[in-house]
């Protein structure tokens, strides 16, 4: 077993409690809620689990990917609309579906400064309230004439001609879509599953494993300390609504390929992440402000790694890079990892980075290393299900990702828990938590 | 200068009106050139045919390249595949096989590379006619050809010397038969021990940077002493390179393009340029160096400018020269002296200096030869003369300062679309064009590509070439 680690001010930064909401399926039962709204539900009901004094907190340090236009620091919205004390810092992180766990290595590295004691780290996502934005065009043009104030109607019938034609002043519908390549995700997973020849039913069976290990997670009452009940103006949520504990092979293997328009597609809607709403929240603490105040915390943040690669290749391989990075940097080996949670946003693209994890050409090729990095045993890979079955609000799944796998370390007295998340852009984050 | 023939061929209408009416006008392919510098999958997605007729030392060599630059290797034989295997699945790109009697069906490909390192005997050849004749009907426009063997030179066997040496007339023979498509054939011959040296080559041949180059042999040799370094993309990132006569044509094209592809360009040309050069420069963030290449002091004054304001120099690439037209019985002494000095003698004299502390080791030297230093012009004694002298040149000094890691080539442009060949008689200049596999000229930009090719440091297989970028012209064989 290797040694913990030793951060050069000897602050280790540890997870002293978690929390989420339930995640539900866009425009279902979290629809009026918008991101701020969960993120608060995700923060009081963590605050009030662990009983702790709100002014012990220094900083809120949030996650988001839609963030609301015209209030985009959602960190501190939650602070506000808490009533928490004005003295807590906040601060919203963006890095695409990496963001939550963005907010946490950016609030263990702040610890690990002596910048702060505690932070509440995680992230909300809400599909159900994105905006849909009207083209720069007509911002560029009403925009001067609205700001300014001083238009009258007849100013406004004098810019029409300049908004010609209609179809390019109609709101975008936004899709999850790559800006330099336009490539939707699901395509991009399409592209993965050729590349490294993941077949579709390869896929079902990772997905359907997700879903019966979730559904199991939620009848055993193993998520009960990690997901709190929300209330919204039609009454309490207090469930995930999308895990299918009924789901099989059959019923996988109905649907229709989602991307691929010729036939040969393997990616569909009962393989992939679904649009999700949800918030998740950590605390971090430095290990002795934790002792202070009487928690035993549950692990601590170890190591991570953020790597890019070109999104006009294999978009989501980055895991596949950068769990290397954060294993080397925690002087460990795969083979010595107990438990290795990866964000699920395709069955297509988990598949991949296992099977590059496993490949001794793609060490040698990609990662300068003579032998590969491991294979992974499904016993020890999302033990809990993953973003397929639970669901995944963008922001927020890296502090679910944390949470579940500090609260396993914790329950079973397992020693380390390796992260995975593939992101938006080509990027991967890595991070790996150890038994305190 | 326009070419209309080219022009008129781009039209659809124009097209199937001249081919229905049977007009002997030819109807040139439109060059895919690059679209600005190198990227890592210069081959992405497309469908490279490996061709050999077993495994060689360069199979896994040629896997790696072929798959990191992101094509879809095809493969004639099962036996190749475990060679693929490793990098395939690295890069995501992985191999099929396309038996020979299943070419008939098979999709288009970009390109097919014909492994014949293997080859021992005259009577092996039949593999040229089975890869060619079964599989070239898939190539695509723009397409490559590329076959690679060992230099006859090298060759211990009766069997192999001619074997190895009907490579190039093979090749040469197919580049014009296929030049009508805007596909090219070229040869590399790889010596024994310069397998590793074969991946800056063949990105080359592969890519659009080769565009103008067909009929070409080029030699891969271990000859130079080389670290093992091939940065891509950005090859030249970090190096300064010395281009002579950059205010315009090939000169400026060859800034240009160095520049792209990293390095920082010094310009030089003479001061009565210096509004043009200085607009090259400001371009492309190099500097300039105004200087008349015959000054008795250009030579020190060129070597302690490189030295005391960049530290030295790795790429040279002398460009500067000039043609003085007359037949030799009416040439006066004045245009044999100019052409002779300043294409000639000023590249000595300044390289001689330049070796005594400004070049560093592991540089590339690069000069302009041409086809008529190959073949010959009536009107061009001098030039030609000259010309003839660069190469002299080049495969001296290549062997001399092969120790020292630099590497010396020159390129030979054929007819190329400059300000000098817009001089040319109607007539001249249009036999000029179609008299090219290709049927068509070149631009600046095709010799510069050339030129950045021996510049990287990959390139370091490649010493005492003479490479003509002439679209595969019938002259200077």
């Amino acid at each position: 077993m290797a040694k913990s680690s030793t951060v050069k001010s000897g602050r280790r930064a540890v997870v002293v409690g978690g929390l989420r909401t339930p995640f539900c399926k866009a425009f279902s039962d979290l629809t009026k809620l918008d991101t701020i709204a969960l993120g608060a539900a995700a923060v009081s009901g963590l605050l009030k689990k662990l009983e702790l004094n709100p002014k012990e907190i220094d900083a809120i340090s949030w996650g988001g990917v839609i963030l609301p236009p015209l209030s985009v620091n959602v960190g501190r919205e939650i602070v506000l609309d808490l009533k928490l004390p004005y003295s807590i810092e906040g601060h919203t992180v963006t890095r695409a579906c990496a963001s939550g766990l963005q907010a946490i290595t950016a609030a263990a590295a702040s610890i690990e400064r002596g910048e702060a004691d505690v932070i509440i780290a995680g992230g909300s996502d809400s599909t159900s309230n994105a905006p849909i934005a009207f083209p720069s065009k007509i911002v560029n043009v009403l925009g001067p004439m609205v700001l300014g104030g001083k238009a009258t109607p007849a100013d406004y019938l004098g810019v029409l001609p300049q908004l010609m034609p209609l179809s390019e002043i109609l709101p975008k519908v936004p899709k999850i879509a790559e800006r330099t390549t336009g490539e939707v995700m699901g395509e991009s997973a399409e592209r993965m599953a050729k590349r490294n020849e993941i077949s579709r039913e390869a896929q079902d069976e990772f997905a359907l494993r997700s879903h019966q290990r979730a559904a199991r997670a939620v009848a055993t009452g193993r998520f009960d300390n990690e997901v709190t009940r929300v209330e919204t103006p039609d009454g309490f949520v207090h469930t995930d609504n999308l895990v299918r504990a009924d789901t099989s092979m059959e019923k996988l293997g109905k649907l229709r390929a989602a991307f691929a328009k010729d036939g040969s597609g393997t990616v569909t809607a009962g393989n992939a992440s679904p649009l999700t709403d949800g918030a998740a929240a950590t605390i971090l603490m430095s290990e002795e402000k934790a002792k202070a105040l009487g928690y035993r915390p549950l692990a601590a943040i170890r190591s991570w790694s953020y790597v890019a690669v070109d999104p006009s290749d294999q978009l989501l391989i980055g895991p596949a890079l950068c769990m290397p990075k954060a294993l080397d940097r925690a002087g460990m080996k795969l083979s010595e990892i107990d438990l290795v949670d990866i964000h699920e946003a395709f069955a297509a693209q988990v598949l991949s980075v296992l099977k590059m994890l496993s490949s001794k050409a793609f060490a040698n090729e990609r990662l300068g290393k003579s032998e590969a990095v491991g294979d992974i045993d499904v016993e020890k890979l999302n033990v809990h299900g993953g973003s397929i079955s639970i669901g995944h609000p963008f922001g927020a799944t890296g502090a679910r990702m944390v949470t579940t796998m500090a609260n396993e370390l914790a329950a079973t007295g397992k020693q380390t828990a390796l992260l995975g998340i593939c992101a938006a852009g080509g990027l991967g984050a890595a991070a790996v938590l150890e038994q305190v | 200068m326009t070419d209309t023939i080219l022009e008129l061929s781009q039209n659809p209408l124009a097209r199937s009106l001249i081919s229905k009416a049977k007009l002997p006008i030819p109807m040139p392919e439109k060059l895919e050139r690059p679209k600005g510098a190198a990227v890592e999958r210069y081959l992405d997605d497309k469908r490279v045919l490996y061709a050999g007729s077993g495994t060689s030392k360069l199979t896994s060599i040629i896997a790696r390249s072929l798959t990191k630059a992101g094509s879809m290797p095809l493969l004639t034989s099962e036996a190749l595949r475990d060679a693929f295997a490793g990098p395939s699945e690295a890069y995501g790109r992985h191999s099929r096989v396309v038996a020979l009697d299943e070419a008939e069906s098979m999709e288009h490909v970009h390109a097919i590379v014909l492994d014949a390192s293997t080859l021992n005997h005259s009577s092996e050849l039949k593999v040229l006619y089975d890869v060619f004749h079964g599989y070239m009907r898939a190539l695509d426009h723009n397409g490559r050809c590329v076959v690679i063997g060992r230099s006859p030179e090298s060759a211990r066997t009766l069997g192999q010397a001619s074997a190895r040496a009907a490579l190039e007339g093979f090749t040469r023979s197919l580049a014009k038969e296929i030049g009508g498509k805007a596909v090219t054939a070229n040869l590399l011959y790889v010596d024994d021990g310069a397998e590793d040296r074969v991946n800056a080559p063949l990105r080359f041949l592969l890519s659009a940077a080769s565009a103008f180059v067909t009929a070409q042999p080029l030699r891969v040799t271990a000859k130079a002493v080389w670290e093992g370094e091939d940065p891509f993309p950005q090859p030249l990132a970090g190096k300064v390179a010395l281009v002579t006569g950059a205010a315009r044509g090939i000169g400026e094209a060859t800034a240009r393009a160095l520049a792209a592809e990293g390095a920082h360009v010094v310009c030089l040309d003479r001061p009565e340029d210096d509004g043009p050069l200085s607009e090259v420069a400001t371009a492309i963030g190099g500097s300039t160096l105004l200087c008349n290449v015959l000054d008795e002091d250009a030579p020190r004054r060129i070597s302690q400018y490189l030295i005391e304001t960049h530290g030295g120099v790795d790429i040279v690439v002398h460009n500067a020269g000039i043609t003085r037209d007359r037949t030799l019985a009416r040439m006066d002494e004045g245009r044999w002296n100019m052409v002779l000095g300043i294409n000639l003698d000023a590249i000595l004299k300044i390289t001689e200096t330049l070796l005594d502390g400004a070049l560093h080791d592991g540089g590339r030297i690069i000069s302009l030869s041409s086809i008529g230093g190959i073949a010959g012009n009536m009107g061009q004694t001098n030039y030609g003369a000259s010309k003839a002298g660069v190469i002299g040149f080049t495969r001296f000094l290549a062997s001399q300062l092969a120790s020292r890691g630099i590497t010396v080539n020159a390129v030979a442009p054929g007819f190329i679309e400059t300000r000098m060949t817009a001089e040319m008689p109607v007539v001249v200049r249009e036999v000029g064009r179609r008299l090219a596999a290709l049927g068509q000229g070149g631009q600046p930009e095709d010799v510069a590509q050339a030129i950045t090719f021996f510049a990287a440091p990959g390139a370091a297989g490649l010493t005492g070439n003479v490479l003509r970028v002439c679209g595969g012209a019938l002259i200077g064989a």
